[in-house]
């Protein structure tokens, strides 16, 4: 049970911050996990476990497949978990003063890179909006599945 | 020797009760009175405690993670410190059942202030008319509480809206962003006066910039909201434990005040509590009981003790509270900037908004982003979480929140009441109903609040307001008001019930009106004054 939630936290870490989140943070997503912290209430969907399982096969697919949480379902197990990481990197260092680090460019520049964060975005979610059809599919089908699921990992 | 016996131990309780032994009363504090951790690392700021603290997860988020804020939360935009949950740990000897009102209570050491921001903003002559005393009567009490607590703050363009008093200190050191504001201010307030009759100055805050006795000045570690380590933001624990070292004073904690008795002629004589833990009964003899546990249990003790008194208890209509809406900003000049963690968190600047009726003035509360959690904000923007980050990166210094108040009046449809079970056990029912004009008297200043944003050089996001429930600005009030005509279930200007003689309200019950003001300071300087006036 733990090997998938490890390798979760490295990617979702990689992700967020761009470095393996360490062995402390490691320890702490796994505590959460196991205090029930991150389950949305009623338990998460079929489709949402899918999500997490897809997202963990790396920091792409992470950013991905958050987007589309992002607009689709911001309540999501992906999200809870995603925001639980940025939780435990802020409140750590040296994540922590990454984080409260300004990136540095100009003002031209940060609005130009606004502008293309935001292009970036809505391409992400339209891509995998489609992408997800038919996994919503597979799982709407699947015995009853749309259903929440409470429960562990 | 005179004694009184006064219930709770929050802003209201202590400085009744350090006046009433400064007049020479024996005073007997009963308090449910939970207690607050140690601090932990007490030199180190906050960007240290990242760095020093051994499990910072557990400090800043929780044995169970319950400061971790996850998407769908009520929209507040900060979690509160686990270690400060024993301040709202619900009693369940107090249950309370609500309808469009959001009621907290809390039974620590020191109440609701050991949790508050310290904004402490006296009340005009204008907005006290519907008291039963002159303004001038009331004011000398802001300058007692100013010594005692530490007040820092300036004289300055809020002064109208925000009148000086004595032992005002100078404000503490502005961080940046607030700095930038002030300065911007500077540059287009003529425009903002004349416009929008709105005008900004230096915030009214609760905290020491000097060394005083066991208490040291702030030294800008911004840990207000885990707390302050150093004592420098006032709470109300800190006069408990001076009260403590008074041979006149009996603390009495872990207890629970359940009523009062009364005799045939409707004196109080004596107060019933409960050991919180193990039940068992105690009885406090007096001719004088103070009631100082927060509007919403003192009017559950006071219609407890009717019930037990009379066979009935009545509805206290009236209940009022500050409307609070949130309206975050981003100042434009500020972006990029690296945000200044190690200065005072809470608000530097304040904002008021003049109104025809004085006692319509709006109040805002203006709070810069230093150091925070940021997570709750970072989930709130319209990106996946990377992108987000980086987003918040660039933004942080220059993000801000103006907290709007508004003002309450006491109307009908406002109520407590008790709810009683056929064990005789009691339930407080609170009804709370927005007055009729509330969102068009919104809508006027929230366009106001946003209109000066932009003219101090500040766009507030569309979307992102957020209209706090009725409850959550914690300012209770007004359900047994202080009139000078006698009635019943009012009190006299001093204080005292009309319906059991020798029983005194010290907190916001008594209040005929509330300005949009944060009450606290008011609340103090009442009880200071209620001391002097009968004791
Ligand atoms: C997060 C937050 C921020 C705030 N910020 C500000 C601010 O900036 N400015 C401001 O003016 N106000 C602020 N407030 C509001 C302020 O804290 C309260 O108005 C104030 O503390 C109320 O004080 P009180 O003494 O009347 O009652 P309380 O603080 O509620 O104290 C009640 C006391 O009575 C005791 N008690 C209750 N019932 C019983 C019983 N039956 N028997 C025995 N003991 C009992 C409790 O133990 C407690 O000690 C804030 C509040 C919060 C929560
Ligand atoms: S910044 Fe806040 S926590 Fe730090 S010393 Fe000042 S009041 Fe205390």
């Amino acid at each position: 049970m733990a090997e998938p939630l490890e390798r979760e936290c490295e990617v979702f870490g990689r992700y967020l911050c761009g470095a393996p989140p360490g062995d402390y943070v490691r320890a702490q997503y796994l505590a959460a996990h196991a205090a029930g912290a991150v389950e949305p209430a009623g338990g998460a969907t079929r489709f949402e476990r899918t999500v997490v399982a897809l997202a963990r096969s790396g920091p792409v697919a992470a950013r991905a497949l958050d987007a589309h949480a992002r607009v689709f379902a911001n309540g999501s197990l992906l999200r809870r978990k995603l925001v639980l990481m940025l939780a435990l990197l802020e409140v750590r260092a040296p994540h922590a003063e990454a984080i409260d680090t300004p990136t540095g460019s100009s003002t031209l520049a940060m609005f130009a890179a606004l502008v293309w964060l935001g292009l970036r975005f809505a391409f992400t979610v339209f891509v995998t909006a489609l992408a997800l059809l038919p996994v919503r599919l597979y799982c709407a089908l699947g015995a009853g599945n749309e259903g929440r699921i409470g429960g562990a990992e | 020797m005179k004694h009184v016996v006064v219930v709770g131990s929050g802003a209201s309780g202590v400085h009744f009760a350090q006046s009433a032994l400064e007049r020479g009363w024996r005073v007997t504090l009963v308090d449910v009175g939970r207690t607050a951790p140690a601090p932990v690392l007490p030199d180190a700021s906050f960007a240290r405690l990242r760095h020093e603290h051994d499990d910072p997860a557990g400090y800043f988020l929780g044995r169970s993670f319950e400061g971790a804020l996850f998407p769908g939360n009520k929209g507040e935009y900060y979690g509160f410190p686990p270690h400060k949950g024993y301040i709202f740990a619900p009693l369940e000897k107090l249950a309370v059942r609500s309808r469009g009102f959001d009621p907290l209570l809390s039974f620590a050491r020191g109440g609701l202030g050991e949790a508050w921001t310290g904004g402490s903003f006296p009340f005009t002559a204008g907005e006290m008319v519907d008291f039963p005393f002159e303004h001038g009567e009331f004011a000398p009490y802001y300058g007692k509480v100013a010594e005692r607590i530490g007040i820092s703050g300036a004289v300055d363009d809020l002064a109208p809206y925000l009148p000086g008093h004595a032992h005002l200190a100078p404000g503490l050191r502005l961080d940046e962003h607030s700095e930038a504001l002030l300065a911007s201010y500077e540059r287009s307030k003529t425009r903002l006066n004349r416009d929008l009759k709105c005008f900004v100055g230096r915030s009214r805050s609760a905290v020491r910039g000097d060394d005083r006795g066991e208490r040291k000045g702030c030294t800008y570690l911004g840990r207000c909201l885990w707390s302050c380590p150093r004592e420098a933001l006032y709470t109300p624990s800190i006069t408990l434990r001076e009260l403590q070292r008074h041979e006149r004073f009996t603390y009495v904690p872990d207890h629970f005040a359940t009523r009062v008795e009364a005799d045939g002629a409707n004196r109080v004589r004596r107060l019933h509590a409960e050991h919180v833990a193990t039940g068992a009964k105690r009885a406090f003899d007096s001719e004088r009981i103070v009631f100082a546990a927060g509007t919403l249990a003192s009017s559950k003790l006071f219609l407890d003790s009717l019930r037990a008194h009379g066979g009935v208890a009545p509805t206290l209509s009236g209940l009022m509270d500050n409307r609070q809406v949130l309206v975050p900003f981003v100042n434009l000049a500020m972006l990029r900037k690296r945000v200044e963690l190690d200065s005072y968190q809470y608000h530097q600047l304040a904002l008021g908004l003049a109104r025809s009726d004085a006692r319509h003035y709006v109040h805002g509360l203006i709070t810069t982003l230093k150091s925070a959690l940021i997570h709750p904000i970072v989930q709130s923007v319209p990106f996946d979480l990377r992108s987000a980050l980086w987003v918040f990166r660039n933004a942080h210094a220059a993000l801000g929140l103006v907290n709007v108040n508004f003002h309450d009046e006491r109307r009908g449809e406002c109520s407590l009441a008790l709810e009683v079970a056929a064990d005789g056990s009691s339930k407080l029912l609170v009804h709370y109903e927005p007055s009729r004009d509330e969102p068009a008297r919104m809508k006027a200043a929230l366009g106001d609040v946003k209109r000066a944003l932009r003219m101090l050089g500040c766009v507030a996001p569309p979307g992102m307001t957020h209209v706090r429930p009725m409850g959550a600005s914690v300012h209770y009030a007004g359900a047994l008001p202080m009139r000078r005509e006698s009635a019943p279930l009012t009190t006299s200007p001093a204080g005292e019930s009309r319906d059991l003689a020798g029983l005194f309200f010290v907190d916001g019950s008594t209040f005929p009106f509330l300005p949009a003001k944060n009450l606290t300071f008011s609340l103090m300087a009442n009880a200071a004054r209620i001391a002097d006036a009968a004791f």
